[in-house]
C-alpha cells in the first residue's frame, strides 16, 4: 500500500491506460488482502472482482469523466492564455511606441483607403440599382453608321415597341424643362415626360398616391420626386390631388416617389450630367413623351425628331446579347422600309453601363491604385515585423532557455501581430469613414445619390488581407528564431547570426518592392495631374472670363408664336445690354460644354448626297445675333446674324472654320448654300466663325452649323452676358432687367461659364485628385518603409561603425558606406518600378488628355522624386548613427 | 449484507466521505475504499467500483487532485490529495450534514402533535 514519493516522469498516456492501471491496482490490492485473510488465489481474485462491481462500465465512466474534464480545462486554459498573450502583446507594443505608431498608421492608411474606395466602387458599379430586378433593365438607342448612339424619333420608337419580342416592357422618356407657377415664386424645374408604362417598367412604387399606368393615365397628371416634394412643397402629406401649374398648364399631383427613387438624366453617351429630373408627366397623343416645347402635338408619324430615350425590361431568360441582336435585326428591317431610317442601326445598353458606364474605367483605375497602396502597406508591415522579430531574438532565446514552450512563444508573437492588425483596423475604420464622406464631397453630383458610406463586406476583406499579412510575417520570424540554436542568440545578442542576415535580405527586398510600387503610383498620379492641368488650360475657343449664363423658358401666349418669342428675346437682350457693367449679351438655344447638344446631318450644294452612306454630320446651334461677340468667338469671314435675318428674308447660316475647311478647302465659304437634308430648304452661308470645343475641353472641335433664332426659335433660351466686373455681383441687376419685362419669368440655373466648364471637368478632377492622394499616401508609406529599414540596419551596425570610427575612418566615407546600400536598393526599386509603370499606366490611356501614357518627362519627374525622397529617408538615420561618440557604443 | 443502505441516495455522502478520507493526507483509491470500509463498518459500498467515478468527478471539479507515482511492486499508482477548494467543500459538507441530521432526527423522534396549529 505504501508508495514511493518519487513522482512519475510523465510520459503522455491516454486516459484509457490511466483508468485501466488505476483499477487494476485496486483489484490487485484487494486480492492480496483476501489472500492474506486465507483465501486461495483463485477465490481471492474472484471475490475482489465481485466486490468491485461492473469493472468495464466503471472504467469507461471514469475515462469519460476525465476526457470531458480535460476538454473543459483546455478550453478555459486557452482563454487564459489568450488573455495573457493579448495583455503581453499590448505591453510589448506600448514599450515600442515608434514601431507601434508607424505600424498602426500604415495599417490604418491601407485599410482605410481600400475600404473607402471599394465601398464607392461597390455602390456605383456592383450594388443593385434601386429598381426591381434591375439587371433586366436596358436602354434602347439608335446608332449612326459610326456606331455612335443617339436618341430615337417617335415613329421609330413605336416600331421598336411593337416589333421587339424580347422585351417585357417599354417606355419612352423625354427630358424637358418646366416652369412652375401658382405655388410660390415661379421656378424652372427639370423634368421628364414619359410613357405611361414608365414606372411599371422600372418596377417602382410611389410613396404617396398612384403613378401612371398604361392606358389609365390622366394626361394632366404629374408625379413629384421626393426631393422636389421636400424642397418645394414642404413635405405636404395631402399634396396628392392638389393642382400645380407647369408651363401654364394645370396639372394634378398624382403621386410622390420615395426617397430611394433617383433617376438620372439619360444621355446617349454615358457621362456625368446634372441631377436627374424632379417631376414626371405622361406623354402626349399616342403615349409619346412630350417634346421639349411641351405642346400637344401628334408626333406618331414623325421620323425625324430624335429626342426620345427608351428604357425597357428584358423578358425573363433573355440576355442582353439576344436583345441587341433582335434590335439590330428590327433596325435592318426598318431601314429597308423607310428611306429616313437608312443607315441607322439600334443597340441595347444595360442600365448599369448607362448609368455608371462613364465611371467604370476611372473606378477600375482607382481600385488598382488603392490595391497598390494596400500592397505597400503590407510590405511595410512585413518589414517592420521582421525587424522587430530580429530585435527580439535575444528575448525569445532567454524565454526558451527558461523553459517556455515553443508553441506558446509562437502563439505570443502571432498574438502580437493580430493585436497590431486589430488596432490598425480600428483606426483604419475611422479613417475609412472619414475618407468616404470626403470622397462624397469630392464626387461629381450624379455619383452621390444612393451611396452607402462603408460596406461591411469590403471592410472585412481589407481586414482579412492585412491580418493575413500580419500573421504570415509575424509567424515566419518566430519559427526561424525557434528552430535556430540557442547559444548564439544568447551570447551575441543576435546581431550577427544567419537568421538576421536572412531577415535583412527579406527586408531589403520588401523595400525595393515598395519603391517600385510607389513609383508606379506616383507616375500614374503625375500623368493624371498633368492631364488635368492640360484640360484646364485648353483653349475652348470661348473667352470665359466674366461670362454669366442663365436659362429662360417662355410660357403662355408669348411662347406660342415664333414671332412673339423672337420679339421678346430681342427686347430682353437689349435691356440686358443696357444694364450698367454689361459689355455684351447674346443667347443660344443650347450652351456649349455640358449643355444639351443638337447634332444634324447636312448637305452641301453642288456635292452629291452620299447614297446609302453616312451624310456629313456636325453640331447644330441656334443663336441670337450678338452671341458670337458675347462669347468671344471671332467672326473670321463674312458677318454675324442680324435682326434683319428674319422669317421673311432668305434663310442664312454661319459655319465654323472646321466645317468650312472640310467642305470648301482653300475656297471662300461665303455665299455657298447648305441644307439639312434633301427635303429642307437651302440656307446661304453668310459668315465663318472660330472653332470652339463645344463638347468640352477634351473633345476637339467638330464641324458646327449655326442658324439664327430669328429664323427658327424655341420657347426656351440660354442667355450669356459678359460683365466688366464680378458676374455674380451683376446678377441682381440682370434679374431686375428681365423682371421689368416679365415678373413671372424665372432666371434659371445662373452660373458663370467658368463654373460651367469646371462642372464639365469635375470627373477628371475627381479622378486626378484621388489618384494623386493615393500616390502621396504610397510615397509616404514607402518613405516610412525605407526610413524604418535604414534605421534598423544602421542600428544593427552600430558597433561595426563605432569600431571603424575609433580606428579613424572619416565620417563622409562611413556615410557613403551606409548610403551605398540604400542607393542600390533605390536603383533596383526604380528599375523594377519603371517596367511595372510602363505596363500599369497603359490602363490610363483613355483617361489621359494631352499626355502620352509613356511620357518621358513624367517618368523623369517621378524618378527624381523617388530618388530624393528615399535618400532623404536614409540620410537621417545614417547621420544619427555617425554622430554618436564611438566610446559610448563600444564601452 | 442485505440491509445495506441504498447507494443512490448516498452519492453526495460518498463525495463527502472521500473528501474526509483525504483530509489527513494523500491516499490512492484503494486506500480511500479501505478507510470507508473501516469507518462505516462495511455498510456503505455495495460496489467498491462506484468510488472511482465519484473520485474522478471530484477531480474534474478541482476539489481533489491526483498524481501518478510508482509502488514498491513497480506498479503505477494514482494518489489523490485535497485541494484548497476541496478542503472548503469538506467544511461546507460537514456543516450541511450536521444541520440535515439534526433536522431528520428531530423529525423522526417527534411526538404526535396536538390539534392546535
Amino acid at each position: 500500500m505504501s508508495t514511493s514519493e518519487r513522482p512519475e516522469r510523465r510520459i503522455w498516456r491516454d486516459t484509457k491506460t490511466d483508468a485501466n492501471d488505476e483499477i487494476a491496482f485496486h483489484l490487485e490490492m484487494r486480492e492480496r488482502d483476501f489472500r492474506e485473510r486465507g483465501m486461495n488465489a483463485e477465490d481471492a481474485r474472484e471475490a475482489a472482482r465481485r466486490r468491485f462491481g461492473r469493472i468495464d462500465a466503471i472504467t469507461t465512466e471514469v475515462r469519460q469523466i476525465d476526457d470531458e474534464s480535460a476538454r473543459q480545462k483546455r478550453r478555459t486554459g486557452m482563454w487564459t492564455d489568450l488573455r495573457q498573450d493579448v495583455s503581453y502583446a499590448l505591453r510589448g507594443l506600448r514599450r515600442a511606441p515608434g514601431f507601434t505608431l508607424v505600424a498602426v498608421m500604415t495599417l490604418a492608411l491601407g485599410i482605410g483607403a481600400n475600404t473607402a474606395i471599394f465601398s464607392l466602387i461597390n455602390a456605383v458599379l456592383i450594388k443593385p440599382l434601386p429598381f426591381a430586378d434591375s439587371d433586366a433593365l436596358v436602354f434602347l438607342w439608335n446608332t449612326r453608321a459610326s456606331g455612335e448612339p443617339e436618341p430615337l424619333n417617335p415613329a421609330r420608337m413605336i416600331d421598336f415597341r411593337n416589333q421587339m419580342t424580347s422585351l417585357a416592357g417599354f417606355a419612352g422618356i423625354s427630358h424637358l424643362s418646366f416652369t412652375l407657377t401658382g405655388y410660390g415664386d415661379p421656378e424652372q424645374i427639370s423634368g421628364s415626360s414619359v410613357s405611361s408604362s414608365f414606372f411599371d417598367v422600372l418596377g417602382v412604387r410611389p410613396m404617396l398616391g398612384e403613378t401612371f399606368h398604361a392606358g389609365t393615365t390622366d394626361p394632366n397628371a404629374v408625379v413629384l420626386s421626393h426631393r422636389l416634394w421636400l424642397r418645394r412643397f414642404n413635405q405636404d402629406p395631402s399634396i396628392v390631388g392638389r393642382t400645380v401649374v407647369l408651363n401654364k398648364r394645370v396639372r394634378t399631383v398624382a403621386a410622390v416617389m420615395p426617397r430611394e427613387f433617383t433617376w438620372p438624366m439619360v444621355t446617349a453617351r454615358p457621362a456625368p450630367g446634372d441631377a436627374g429630373p424632379e417631376l414626371w408627366v405622361p406623354g402626349g397623343p399616342g403615349d409619346i413623351p412630350r417634346p421639349a416645347i411641351d405642346e400637344d402635338v401628334d408626333l406618331r408619324t414623325n421620323r425625324s425628331a430624335g429626342f426620345l430615350r427608351a428604357v425597357a425590361r428584358l423578358k425573363p431568360g433573355v440576355t442582353v446579347t439576344q436583345a441587341r441582336a433582335e434590335a439590330a435585326a428590327v433596325a435592318q428591317r426598318l431601314s429597308r422600309t423607310y428611306a429616313e431610317d437608312d443607315g441607322r442601326g439600334a443597340t441595347i445598353v444595360p442600365i448599369r453601363d448607362q448609368v455608371s458606364g462613364g465611371y467604370r474605367r476611372p473606378l477600375v483605375v482607382l481600385a488598382g491604385a488603392v490595391a497598390f497602396v494596400l500592397a505597400i502597406a503590407c510590405a511595410n508591415i512585413a518589414s517592420l515585423l521582421l525587424g522587430r522579430a530580429a530585435d527580439r531574438r535575444r528575448e525569445i532565446a532567454v524565454r526558451r532557455a527558461l523553459g517556455a514552450a515553443t508553441g506558446r512563444i509562437v502563439r505570443q508573437l502571432l498574438t502580437e501581430s493580430v493585436v497590431l492588425s486589430m488596432v490598425g483596423a480600428g483606426v483604419g475604420l475611422v479613417l475609412a469613414w472619414w475618407m468616404s464622406s470626403f470622397l462624397l464631397s469630392l464626387a461629381p453630383v450624379d455619383l452621390t445619390s444612393g451611396i452607402s458610406v462603408i460596406d461591411p463586406r469590403v471592410l472585412a476583406f481589407s481586414l482579412l488581407v492585412t491580418a493575413a499579412v500580419g500573421l504570415a510575417f509575424g509567424a515566419a520570424p518566430a519559427f526561424e528564431v525557434i528552430r535556430g540554436p540557442l547559444t548564439p542568440a544568447l551570447s551575441e545578442g543576435g546581431t550577427r547570426t544567419s537568421g538576421s542576415a536572412r531577415t535583412t535580405r527579406i527586408r531589403d527586398m520588401l523595400v525595393a518592392i515598395e519603391i517600385a510600387v510607389a513609383l508606379v503610383l506616383l507616375a500614374g498620379s503625375v500623368l493624371l495631374v498633368r492631364s488635368f492641368l492640360g484640360l484646364t488650360r485648353v483653349d475652348t475657343g470661348i473667352a470665359t472670363r466674366n461670362l454669366m449664363t442663365f436659362d429662360i423658358r417662355l410660357t403662355g401666349e408669348r411662347a406660342e408664336y415664333q414671332s412673339k418669342q423672337v420679339a421678346f428675346y430681342t427686347q430682353m437682350l437689349d435691356r440686358l445690354r443696357a444694364v450698367p457693367g454689361v459689355t455684351a449679351a447674346g443667347a443660344a438655344v443650347t450652351l456649349p460644354i455640358g449643355g444639351d447638344d443638337f447634332g444634324t446631318t447636312y448637305l452641301v450644294e453642288g456635292k452629291p448626297s452620299p447614297a446609302g452612306g453616312e451624310k456629313p454630320h456636325g453640331g447644330y446651334q441656334i443663336v441670337m445675333p450678338g452671341y458670337f461677340s458675347a462669347m468671344g468667338i471671332p467672326v473670321r469671314a463674312g458677318r454675324d446674324f442680324q435682326a434683319s435675318d428674319d422669317r421673311q428674308s432668305q434663310p442664312v447660316a454661319i459655319v465654323n472654320e472646321t466645317l468650312a475647311r472640310r467642305e470648301w478647302p482653300g475656297q471662300d465659304a461665303i455665299g455657298r448654300r447648305i441644307r439639312f437634308d434633301d427635303s429642307s430648304g437651302w440656307m446661304t452661308v453668310v459668315g465663318v466663325v472660330g472653332d470652339i470645343r463645344h463638347l468640352g475641353p477634351s473633345v476637339p472641335p467638330r464641324p458646327e452649323l449655326y442658324q439664327a433664332v430669328t429664323q427658327r426659335s424655341f420657347p426656351f433660351l440660354a442667355v450669356v452676358v459678359r460683365t466688366a466686373g464680378d458676374p455674380y455681383a451683376a446678377l441682381p441687376s440682370l434679374r431686375r432687367a428681365v423682371a421689368e419685362l416679365d415678373p413671372d419669368l424665372p432666371l434659371a440655373h445662373p452660373r458663370t461659364m467658368d463654373d460651367h466648364i469646371a462642372h464639365a471637368l469635375s470627373r477628371p478632377k475627381f479622378l486626378s485628385a484621388l489618384i494623386t492622394g493615393f500616390g502621396a499616401i504610397a510615397v509616404v508609406l514607402a518613405v516610412i518603409g525605407i526610413y524604418g529599414m535604414m534605421s534598423w540596419s544602421v542600428s544593427q551596425r552600430r558597433k561595426e561603425l563605432a569600431v571603424r570610427m575609433a580606428l579613424g575612418a572619416r565620417g563622409d566615407a562611413l556615410m557613403q558606406l551606409v548610403l551605398r546600400k540604400a542607393l542600390v536598393l533605390t536603383v533596383v526599386g526604380i528599375a523594377t518600378g519603371l517596367v511595372a509603370a510602363r505596363i500599369a499606366t497603359s490602363a490610363l490611356t483613355g483617361l489621359l488628355f494631352g499626355v502620352e501614357a509613356t511620357d518621358l518627362a513624367t517618368l523623369a519627374i517621378t524618378v527624381g522624386v523617388i530618388v530624393i525622397v528615399s535618400l532623404a529617408a536614409c540620410y537621417v538615420p545614417a547621420r544619427r548613427a555617425l554622430s554618436v561618440n564611438p566610446v559610448d557604443v563600444l564601452r | 449484507m442485505t440491509n445495506r443502505t441504498n447507494v443512490d441516495l448516498l452519492q453526495g455522502t460518498l463525495s463527502a466521505l472521500i473528501l474526509k478520507s483525504l483530509s489527513w493526507g494523500p491516499l490512492h483509491g484503494y486506500g480511500i475504499a479501505r478507510w470507508i470500509e473501516l469507518v462505516t463498518e462495511d455498510e456503505l459500498l455495495v460496489e467498491e467500483g462506484s468510488l472511482y467515478p465519484a473520485l474522478h468527478r471530484l477531480q474534474a471539479r478541482d476539489l481533489v487532485t491526483s498524481q501518478w507515482t510508482t509502488s514498491e511492486t513497480n506498479r503505477r499508482v494514482r494518489c489523490y490529495s485535497l485541494t484548497e477548494e476541496g478542503r472548503q467543500q469538506l467544511r461546507a459538507e460537514l456543516s450541511r450534514w450536521e444541520r440535515f441530521s439534526v433536522a431528520v432526527s428531530r423529525a423522526l423522534q417527534a411526538r404526535k402533535p396536538s390539534r392546535a396549529v
